[in-house]
């Protein structure tokens, strides 16, 4: 199979195009030109909504349908927030692109910000990316001077300011109404929906919150239309009127005991097998592989032999994970103790609970305490059943929770637990690993453990 | 007409806007909740109200179909529309109020026999009622130490919260003064005030009534009474004329503590802190407990009817010389029923005696909330804290000025008296001395008058003055008509008996008079209706839960 | 403030940590900040930045200037604080720089949670602590987007990948000694 010709990444290799002279020079803002001269704002959204664009940051939510429900004729402003916070563990897509290719994901933030009839996008990155925010930043300040961001962009009536804003170490804020509430300068508390932020958002204006790569796939959909965009990836399932389908590329990131971690773009619905194998260069060790996380701690836990799913949309939930997430996927091996892996994502969810509703607040460090217990060597068997009842039921999919925070929280519990069943169970018999610690999960004393 | 089926049962909701848990109540159905209050913004976080919801659909044949939505929805912020089927007991329902509960249970201490809010707690009344009675936390509980001081009148158990975030946004949507706040995160978020900032604005202590579970304390009344063995009945503030509808605890006829009643017609949920903490007089032991009469041979003490029959006899041999010179001193916290009484029996025995309104406190000027971060008041107003210090000036108005539209100032009594002008009289119903408190100068003026009867709570310079002291009652301690501001008339139920040998005020006036029987409030309600036209509204008798307006009562002057 | 078991020890740092009010050109920072967005409470992020990146820890007195400068409460602005756990109190303010040692999946699955043991072993500090000489801070960190090169830190807003190699997080640690 011939190997896939980056879209997203075709700038990895070419530092010099982090400039604007060379973006430009590489073609860039070709495509901003020409839909700001050539096409209206609601032409650019059809574009992309009929591209079957579906966004990148975990959710899959139609883009250009999303882009859609801010009400017609409404007074504004209206706000972009672009949202580069990606806290989802094993994730780092992002901070390539604002690394390597600022202009790309600006040009995609110009696009969309015209398309909605934005005058201001608020840049919302993690404060851990210093480096692409600085990068970012530098990109944003090219583009004032070169008049292609602030009054009468081009020359065109379409004015837009872009503005960075950095976030400060908390996962809640890649929750989209957990990242307005932090713009807006208080605690990071996702609001209770409706209203979404399409009607009612940043400033209780109408607001689109996109995530970068999505924003980057703009500029190529505009600029190659639609039906290039579908001739990538996975189509519909026609058995299925509510699939959207799986179009385009996806940057995938692989880590874990891999023998070459890193990013990779591919057309969507690679399997994770051969993600793996093809791209991750195998197990590392000579080992073999024990599980994964397909798309993020938030997805759950696939099994060996669930390695040959499709990672599209529809792939994970194929196999009782949550979705595809974020694409990042972590292999763990097979001396790797399933209790400490759901200990570490445990530890995560509870220390990342924004704590505003009882189920999650109390539910995240309910499982933490328990699984600690089990850790500890005093777990018993109905502590699994508390698990993963616990699991099953905090969540927006029950309807129990303001956000999906729980979701992730409770999905790796209820899969590490059905698909491993009877490690859980010799470890709370034998009271230790089956197979050791070699993979280094051991406790942290000094943190407190 | 819209109308609602909760647990299958049809409530017909009128044109109001109404979310689930509102809906159900005109069902009679609990939808059990924490964060939701009808006064403060919505946030849906406690997921104890938590139900299901669906649409009763009825197709051209008659035929009944029922969808429900696939997941539990919170009751507060789901608005009800026509059609609309709320399941409150249903399995999906019953399952997240058991799980609600046993989460907020998981780090909650078993603090029932040492915490304040036991007996009028909600998650103890809905555990009990919705929840499972096991647990099956084995693990260790969070346990963040307690703050006792977050402000002057109030104390938080850390570990007992819910973080219900009521009294947060109390503080910021309402007092608007934003001393609370949310500190950390996940399962170690706690309630604090900022170092150096307490929680101190006048409403502070509302918090502690909008607290579902005993985490916010009154220190005024932390660890003195158990709320079971407290008696509880409808009264008024008496504190301001905002006239805030409130609950009067008391046991063995000590007050033990006051709470704000809901009233959409006078203050709506809340209180000021003053009101909340003005009944220490009602209990101090300084309070006036007999009847005197002081003459060239001593004081002596007195029983009460001797009492009134020497204030009648007196009043009535002064009243017979020259009744311009007998002054009756009304005060602006005295019950209608008590300012008709007493004016009743003023006029019994001329209508030449000189009726006067007495002094009337004003503390600075209405104190509105919310605030701005700066301190400055905004509108919408919530919450108004008058500066006019009286229980009930426009309903004495309303009586005197059926008397005697032409009066004197309390000040021109004083002159009169002070010039010789004045051979008696009766100073009536004192009021507390949180709101005034008469001066030396006052005690002076009376110095020429030849009896001088005072009816106070407390002693005081006029008291100092008086041939006949006759003990006031407290608020607590009687039944009848408090018109505030707007002309609002509320009912105050009396809470506890006078002390051994003392009537009320209202009694002491029948006795006066010489009428029989025991003041009743209602009766001599529908009396002043007929008799006196700005009363009108008061006929009903009984004013209800919420009161009546009188509507001119409130133009007078 | 709150407090977890008793009163927390107050660093030795604190001492370093200067008292109001806010140097003019942050102050200045923060007016001109407030042009970038509709609400005046939005600046209040960026404001604890500029003011930690400069005192290494927010005092109190940072807070009641700051909620005076965009018309909040003392607590509003305490409140977004304290939900990030990455401003620091000024009785316990960060070091010169900041070691956080990502202890998330990738970086657990590579060793992360033993290599955290044996920083804070060398270090001489607990996980949150400051060395003597007031050089680094060491913390953990949640998932800091490093994982291709697990397990990886930051200084400050800095990645490093593959501490784990023999040397490199001694090198780092050498390095941010000396500055």
């Amino acid at each position: 199979m011939a190997a896939f010709e980056p879209v997203l990444l075709q700038r990895l290799n070419k530092p010099e195009c982090k400039t604007l002279e060379g973006y430009r020079a590489d073609g860039g803002y070709r495509t901003l030109t020409r839909a700001l001269k050539e096409m209206s704002p609601d032409q650019v959204t059809t574009v992309v909504k009929d591209a079957g664009l579906r966004g990148r940051g975990g959710a899959g939510f139609p883009t250009g349908l999303k882009w859609t429900f801010l009400p017609k004729g409404n007074s504004g402003p209206v706000y972009l927030c672009v949202n580069c916070d990606e806290s989802e563990p094993c994730t780092f897509n992002n901070r390539y692109l604002i690394e390597c290719d600022p202009h790309q994901v600006l040009e995609g933030i110009i696009l969309a910000s015209y398309a909605i009839r934005a005058r201001v996008a608020y840049f919302y990155v993690r404060y851990e990316y210093g480096t692409g925010t600085r990068t970012m930043q530098r990109a944003i300040d090219e583009l004032y001077a070169a008049g292609l961001l602030g009054k009468n962009i081009l020359g065109t009536d379409f004015s837009l300011d872009v503005f960075v804003h950095r976030g400060a170490a908390a996962y809640i804020c890649g929750e989209e109404t957990g990242l307005i509430e932090s713009l807006e300068g208080r605690r990071a508390w996702p609001r209770i929906k409706p209203p979404f932020p399409a009607i009612e958002g940043a400033f209780r204006k109408p607001t689109i919150v996109n995530n970068p790569e999505t924003l980057a796939n703009v500029v190529h959909i505009v600029e190659r239309g639609g039906e290039w965009f579908k001739s990538l990836g996975v189509p519909p399932d026609p058995k299925n009127p509510r699939d959207a389908g799986s179009y385009g590329s996806k940057l995938y990131c692989i880590s874990g005991h891999v023998n070459r971690p890193g990013i990779i773009e591919l057309p969507m619905g690679v399997t994770l097998r051969e993600l793996l194998e093809v791209h991750g260069g195998g197990v590392w060790k000579g080992r073999k592989a024990k599980g994964a996380i397909p798309g993020g701690n938030s997805m759950g836990i696939c099994t060996e032999p669930e390695f040959d799913i499709p990672l599209d949309f529809n792939g994970p939930g194929k196999v009782g994970c949550l979705g595809l997430g974020t694409a990042a996927v972590t292999v763990f091996d097979e001396t790797t103790s399933i209790v400490d892996v759901l200990h570490n994502i445990c530890r995560f969810f509870a220390h990342e609970s924004c704590g505003q509703c009882t189920p999650c607040r109390e539910g995240t460090a309910w499982m933490l305490k328990i699984v600690e217990r089990i850790k500890r060597g005093q777990g018993r068997l109905e502590d699994l059943s508390i698990l993963e009842e616990v699991a099953d039921k905090i969540g927006i999919m029950p309807g129990t929770t303001i956000c999906g925070l729980a979701d992730g929280a409770g999905w790796p519990v209820k899969t590490a637990i059905r698909k491993y069943r009877d490690e859980f169970k010799a470890y709370l018999r034998e009271g230790t690993p089956k197979g050791g610690t070699s993979s280094g999960m051991r406790l942290s004393m000094a943190a407190g453990h | 007409m819209a109308t609602v089926y909760v647990n299958d049962k049809a409530v017909d909701i009128g044109d109001e806007r109404l979310n689930c848990i509102q809906a159900a109540e005109r069902a009679g159905v609990t939808i059990p909740h924490y964060c939701w209050h009808a006064a403060l913004s919505v946030v849906a976080s406690c997921r104890m109200c938590l139900v299901e919801v669906g649409e009763r659909k009825v197709d051209e044949k008659g035929q009944v179909a029922i969808a429900m939505q696939p997941k539990v929805v919170p009751g507060c912020q789901t608005p009800v529309k026509d059609g609309m089927v709320i399941r409150t007991a249903d399995a999906k329902a019953k399952d997240a109020q058991e799980r609600t509960l046993e989460s907020i249970l998981l780090n909650h201490p078993l603090d029932c026999p040492v915490c304040d809010k036991a007996g009028e707690c909600l998650l103890q009344d809905f555990s009990f009622q919705f929840g499972k009675a096991e647990s099956r936390m084995v693990d260790e509980k969070n346990t963040p130490p307690n703050k006792p001081d977050l402000g002057p009148n109030v104390g938080l158990f850390t570990d007992r919260c819910i973080m219900c975030s009521r009294c947060v946004r109390f503080t910021r949507e309402v007092s608007g003064t934003a001393e609370l706040h949310v500190v950390n995160r996940g399962s170690h978020s706690e309630i604090d005030v900022f170092e150096g900032h307490p929680l101190a604005n006048k409403l502070a202590t509302n918090v502690v009534d909008l607290c579902p579970v005993g985490a916010l304390s009154s220190k005024d009344f932390l660890y003195s009474q158990r709320v079971w063995n407290l008696k509880t009945v409808n009264s008024v503030c008496s504190g301001c004329s905002t006239g805030c509808s409130i609950l009067v605890d008391s046991n063995k006829d000590i007050v033990y503590r006051l709470r704000p009643r809901f009233n959409p017609r006078a203050q709506g949920h809340f209180m000021c802190d003053e009101g909340r903490l003005g009944y220490h007089h009602v209990n101090d032991s300084a309070r006036l407990g007999q009847y005197l009469v002081r003459g060239e041979q001593g004081t002596k003490a007195v029983e009460w009817a001797q009492a009134a029959g020497l204030c009648r006899e007196k009043l009535a041999a002064e009243a017979s010389k020259d009744p311009g010179r007998v002054w009756f001193v009304f005060s602006p916290s005295m019950t209608v029923e008590e300012a008709w009484l007493l004016a009743n029996f003023a006029q019994k025995l001329s209508p030449f005696v000189k009726l006067v309104m007495g002094p009337v406190g004003v503390v600075g000027e209405d104190d509105t909330y919310p605030k701005d971060r700066k301190g400055r008041p905004v509108q919408p107003v919530k919450f108004t804290i008058r500066a006019e210090k009286a229980a009930n000036l426009r309903g004495v108005q309303g009586i005197l000025n059926h008397f005697q539209k032409d009066r004197a100032t309390y000040q021109q009594f004083l002159a009169a008296a002070k010039s010789g002008q004045v051979d008696a009289c009766l100073i009536a119903a004192g009021q507390s001395p949180q709101v005034y408190k008469p001066s030396v100068e006052e005690g002076d003026a009376l110095s020429a008058v030849r009896f001088v009867a005072v009816q106070q709570m407390f002693s005081s310079p006029l008291t100092d003055r008086a041939h006949l002291v006759i003990p006031a009652s407290a608020f607590s301690e009687i039944e009848g008509t408090l018109v505030n501001h707007a002309g609002l008339a509320q009912a105050t139920k009396a809470a506890c008996a006078p002390s051994r040998g003392l009537r009320t005020d209202g009694q002491f006036f029948l006795e006066l008079l010489e009428r029989k029987g025991l003041v009743h409030a209602a009766n001599l309600r529908k009396e002043i209706a007929k008799a006196v036209p700005a009363f009108k509204p008061l006929e009903v008798g009984d004013l209800g839960e919420y009161g009546v307006f009188c509507e001119k009562l409130k133009e007078q002057s | 403030m709150s407090q977890h078991h008793g009163p927390k020890p107050v660093s030795p740092h604190a001492a370093k940590v200067p008292a109001g009010p806010l140097p003019a050109e942050i102050r200045e920072k923060i007016v001109e900040l407030l042009g970038r967005y509709p609400s005046k409470q939005a600046v209040t992020l960026p404001a604890l930045h500029l003011t930690q990146d400069r005192l290494r820890c927010v005092p109190p007195w940072a807070v009641v200037e700051i909620a005076d400068l965009l018309d909040l409460s003392p607590a509003e602005v305490h409140d977004t604080l304290s939900f990030y756990g990455f401003f620091r109190p000024a009785t316990d303010p960060l070091g010169k720089k900041r070691l956080w040692i990502c202890r998330s999946l990738a970086c657990a699955l590579r060793g992360a949670d033993q290599i955290l043991d044996e920083a804070a072993h060398k270090l001489g500090v607990e996980v949150g602590g400051t060395t003597a000489d007031g050089a680094i801070t060491l913390e953990l960190a949640e998932c800091i987007g490093a994982c291709e090169g697990a397990p990886a830190c930051m200084v400050d807003d800095e990645h490093f990948h593959h501490i784990d190699q023999d040397g490199v997080l001694d090198k780092l640690v050498g390095e941010l000694r000396q500055a």
